[in-house]
């Protein structure tokens, strides 16, 4: 097990050094000189001249002059990444503290979000698979496939329409002076709903391989009783991909939902993301890219782990 | 099986249905001002603010030396934080500026004790000598560029600091002096006769405390310090900005006097009383366009834009004015010239380009300005015919007769004959460079090609994200260009200067425009006193440099803003960001209306 562990955090490091090389092209080298943009429509010579300065923008962009070779872009941007300094943002905000401060609202949003669309859709999928091919099963699919067919951002106009605006049930938009808690709640549920369709349809597969298997009609011939063999039988042995989806999901939680925190004024990371495409705010996006990277690389040796605890057929050597 | 469904379904809805009744949005007593910003704020540190929200928000913390009237039209200058208008010399560079002693900065951390001190003339000096500090990099540097005696060699001092924060402030500055705690001197390089309202009623000549610079440094810019109205107490960015009175405001009474129309308009209602009237303000940052109108047709937001896709269901196309619906609502409209020029620019430094005037007169001839309008901005501007707007003071309502502007596709044909003629051989595909790449700016482009196509000439575009487009265009890279302006005061000479060959990029003129017949008379219009003299030279130099077609005009902006009808004292003010101070609201007005509307819900 500790050779798995060692062996898999050995690969992360080509993986992560990977995602730098290729945020420093696309941020430093094809994204273009942000100088002009923070200095203003007819700044001087001299204000650009310190804006390159100051973000490191006037260094060499791979190999640093001599005496110090390593004082270039390229490694600067290497040792910010390692060292989780990512210095400041535009508007001249340490990035590691907006960071920090949009994880809980958009963890807020997305972590209900996400337990409510998987209890819902296991949920349903366990009766859908159960009772497949009577009338609930039919309406279940169809169900799904429309909503799978509608685009995210009409569920958003819809909901924010009709449930906010129209019957007044929730807030338009995130309110200040309240909890955080107050203004998620309606696009939890747009979410959940949103989401359901996909992941329903993902779960009743996976529910309905297991459904074939010989121990499910071993288990009915027993005479247990339907919920005993669909809740403890059956969803036991659909572990693996539930896990595999699942603890793969948690990084992309942190990252918040770009849509839904954008149109209900969530200030969580999605919105940040939103803001700093707009603001063309390399550093921002830069930092955000490299710490994705790393939470997607640890939750991907969580799920490894996970396997081999929820199927001990599954071994780790 | 069915009743434990229908039991679970019961309490779901049960559940759902009480949420949402705890989250219903309550009726809104406080005097609080809701307003929303499109767009989030990069700073509110008067010394780099340029940027119109951060100057909306900006300008109820700060104040000026002087500020416009509230009311008068056209806009008349008059003392803010100034005891008096200035005394300026005969020779007009001088001026001498005596200071209110009633003026105390807001309480905060920075101060000893924490409790604001009275404002004193070398708060000025420091304000203006930090936009000059190279290492600051303000954005405001070049409103001074070249003006004040002895502050470009203080800047080039400031090269040799090692950060922002070692610049010594106390080197003196022969033209920037604080005489004694209450008079400034500033003496300018040569006369400037916009001088008080292109920098002493501007946010970045606002006076910052240096015990405030130095206690927060870095972090300045989430730290307004100022002596207006109101003060910042929260700030989360991206989110919300939240602004309270200000105790230590000495106060200031509503005006007196305005246009003859204000009193009609219930403008004068106040007149005499003590402001500011509104207790708290709430900017929320809503970039999308849905959520903003609707809190505002919810009565959550108190004044509002029309978005492109309602514009419709709010303005009566036929008759622009507001439609049946928003006029049962109360809601008023205001609709104004916002003094502001779009155009395409053409770069004059391009070998194809700059020789060839003929073709630059064919493309000004084959785009259709008004369809463009009507297309792209649902009718709200006006053809422009010069660069020098409408609304500010040299405006000339005589040169549309010129017909530079004319949609004219036939003289367009013959005067490309003419370009092919003069180059020997048929025009290479021409190069536009549009800021952006969303739907609205593909749109655009293509609206261009088509234009062009229908004249012979072959347009390609290239959508470039911001830092890229200015990098290029400042650096002359850009054949064309689409771009515009605002002015920022009713005096044109910022629209001229664009043309000057002096003022070159990364100055404004990104046309590289030269003309030395030109840069002669910009010299003579920019030290000449407001007079029909220096109205009929700026006319003739806007002439002139329409008649060289350096960028195809398109559109003057015309703004249309909405409020509710309990938002009271609202005249729109195209130069001037300090006016929440001047508004009111009505309380039960806003309370009535927020409950017809919950009554009125399905």
């Amino acid at each position: 097990m500790t050779a798995f562990i060692i062996r898999r955090l050995l690969y992360t490091v080509p993986i992560v050094f990977g995602v730098l090389l290729l945020t420093f092209f696309l941020f430093s080298v094809i994204g273009g000189d942000i100088s002009y943009q923070i200095a203003g429509k007819n700044a001087d010579a001299q204000t650009i001249a310190e804006i390159r300065h100051e973000y490191g923008l006037d260094k060499p962009l791979f190999i640093g002059p001599k005496g110090n070779r390593l004082d270039s872009q390229f490694f600067n941007h290497f040792f910010k990444a390692i060292t989780f300094q990512f210095g400041y943002d535009l508007n001249r905000e340490r990035i590691i503290e907006r960071i920090g401060r949009g994880v809980i609202p958009s963890l807020a949003l997305t972590v209900p979000m996400f337990i409510g669309t998987l209890v819902i859709s296991i949920a349903l999928a366990l009766v859908s698979a159960f009772l497949r091919g009577s009338v609930l099963d039919a309406v279940l699919v169809v169900v799904c496939v429309a909503g799978m067919s509608i685009p995210y951002l009409s569920f958003i106009i819809f909901g924010q329409y009709v449930f906010a605006y129209q019957l007044d049930w929730f807030p338009i938009f995130y309110v200040p002076d309240k909890p955080i808690w107050y203004s998620v709640a309606l696009p939890c549920l747009i979410g959940i709903v949103a989401g359901l369709g996909g992941s329903l349809r993902f779960y009743r597969t996976v529910m309905l391989d297991e459904m074939r298997n010989d121990y499910v009609r071993t288990a009915f011939a027993k005479g247990l009783s339907v919920p005993k063999v669909l809740f403890k039988h059956v969803l036991k042995n659909a572990m693996i991909p539930i896990v595999t989806n699942v603890v793969l999901s948690i990084p992309y939680l942190v990252l918040g939902s770009l849509l839904l925190e954008r149109f209900f004024g969530i200030p969580g990371l999605g919105d940040l993301m939103v803001q700093a495409i707009n603001s063309r705010d390399y550093f921002v996006l830069n930092a955000i890219t490299y710490m994705m990277s790393l939470l997607i690389v640890i939750f991907t040796l969580l799920t490894d782990l996970c396997y081999a605890w929820v199927d001990p057929r599954v071994s780790l050597e | 099986m069915n009743i434990t469904a229908r039991r679970v379904g019961l309490i779901l809805w049960m559940l759902i249905w009480c949420g949402g009744c705890g989250f219903r949005a309550k009726e809104d007593t406080s005097n609080t001002l809701h307003l929303a910003l499109p767009t989030n704020l990069q700073t509110l540190d008067c010394g780099n603010i340029r940027d119109v929200y951060g100057m909306m928000v900006a300008g109820n913390i700060y104040e000026t030396l002087y500020s416009y009237h509230y009311l008068k039209r056209p806009y008349v200058i008059e003392p803010l934080l100034a005891e008096g208008m200035p005394q300026i010399s005969a020779d007009q560079r001088t001026y001498l500026i005596r200071i209110r002693e009633d003026v105390y900065f807001q309480d905060d951390p920075c101060f000893p004790s924490g409790k604001g001190r009275r404002l004193v003339a070398e708060d000025f000096v420091f304000a203006i000598k930090r936009i000059a500090n190279v290492k600051y990099r303000s954005q405001n540097w070049p409103i001074f560029n070249e003006r004040i005696v002895g502050l470009d060699a203080f800047r080039e001092y400031t090269k040799t600091a090692a950060d922002e924060w070692s610049v010594d402030y106390g080197m003196p500055v022969e033209g920037l002096k604080a005489l004694d705690e209450r008079t400034l001197q500033i003496t300018l390089t040569r006369p400037w006769p916009q001088f008080l309202e292109i920098a002493l009623s501007d946010a970045a000549t606002a006076p910052v405390p240096k015990e405030a610079v130095d206690y927060y440094r870095a972090r300045i810019p989430n730290h307004p310090v100022g002596t207006g109205p109101y003060q910042l107490v929260q700030w989360r960015r991206g989110s919300f900005l939240e602004l309270v009175r200000n105790a230590n405001w000495r106060g200031q009474p509503y005006p007196q006097d305005g246009e003859p129309a204000d009193e009609a308009a219930g403008l004068l209602v106040d007149a005499g009383k003590r402001m500011p009237f509104i207790d708290r303000i709430i900017f929320r940052i809503i970039e999308e366009d849905q959520p903003r109108w609707l809190l505002f047709l919810r009565g959550e937001l108190d004044t509002s834009g029309i978005p492109k896709d309602n514009f419709n269901q709010a303005i009566d196309p036929t008759g622009r004015q507001l439609t049946e619906q928003m006029r049962q609502r109360g809601i008023v409209l205001h609709t104004y010239i916002d003094p502001s020029t779009f155009w395409i620019g053409f770069n004059l430094k391009d070998p194809l380009l700059g020789a060839n005037k003929p073709l630059r007169m064919a493309i000004s001839r084959a785009i259709d300005r008004q369809r463009m309008i009507d297309l792209f901005a649902n009718g709200r501007g006006i053809v422009a015919h010069g660069f020098v707007s409408p609304g500010l003071n040299s405006y000339d309502p005589t040169i549309a007769d010129a017909g530079f502007s004319r949609y004219d596709p036939q003289e367009a044909k013959q005067l490309l004959a003419q370009a092919e003629a003069l180059l020997g051989k048929p025009i290479p595909p021409l190069k536009l460079g549009m800021p952006g790449s969303d739907n609205v700016s593909r749109q655009m482009g293509q609206f261009l090609q088509q234009y062009f196509k229908e004249i012979g000439l072959t347009l390609q575009v290239d959508y470039m994200d911001w830092p890229t487009y200015l990098t290029e265009m400042k650096n002359g890279h850009l054949q064309m260009f689409s771009s515009g302006v605002s002015a920022s005061c009713p005096d044109a000479i910022d629209f001229l200067e664009m043309f000057g060959t002096k003022y070159f990029s990364p100055g404004p003129n990104c046309f590289f425009y030269s003309n030395p017949e030109y840069d002669a008379l910009l010299e003579q219009a920019q030290v000449m006193p407001d007079s029909p003299d220096r109205m009929a030279l700026y006319r003739r130099m806007e002439r002139m440099v329409m008649a060289d077609y350096p960028a195809v005009f398109t559109m003057h902006r015309i703004a249309y803003a909405l409020h509710h009808g309990w938002y009271k004292n609202v005249k729109p003010h195209t130069f001037s960001y300090n006016v929440i101070k001047y508004r009111r609201l009505d309380l039960l007005q806003r309370k009535n209306y927020q409950r017809l509307v919950y009554e009125a819900r399905p």
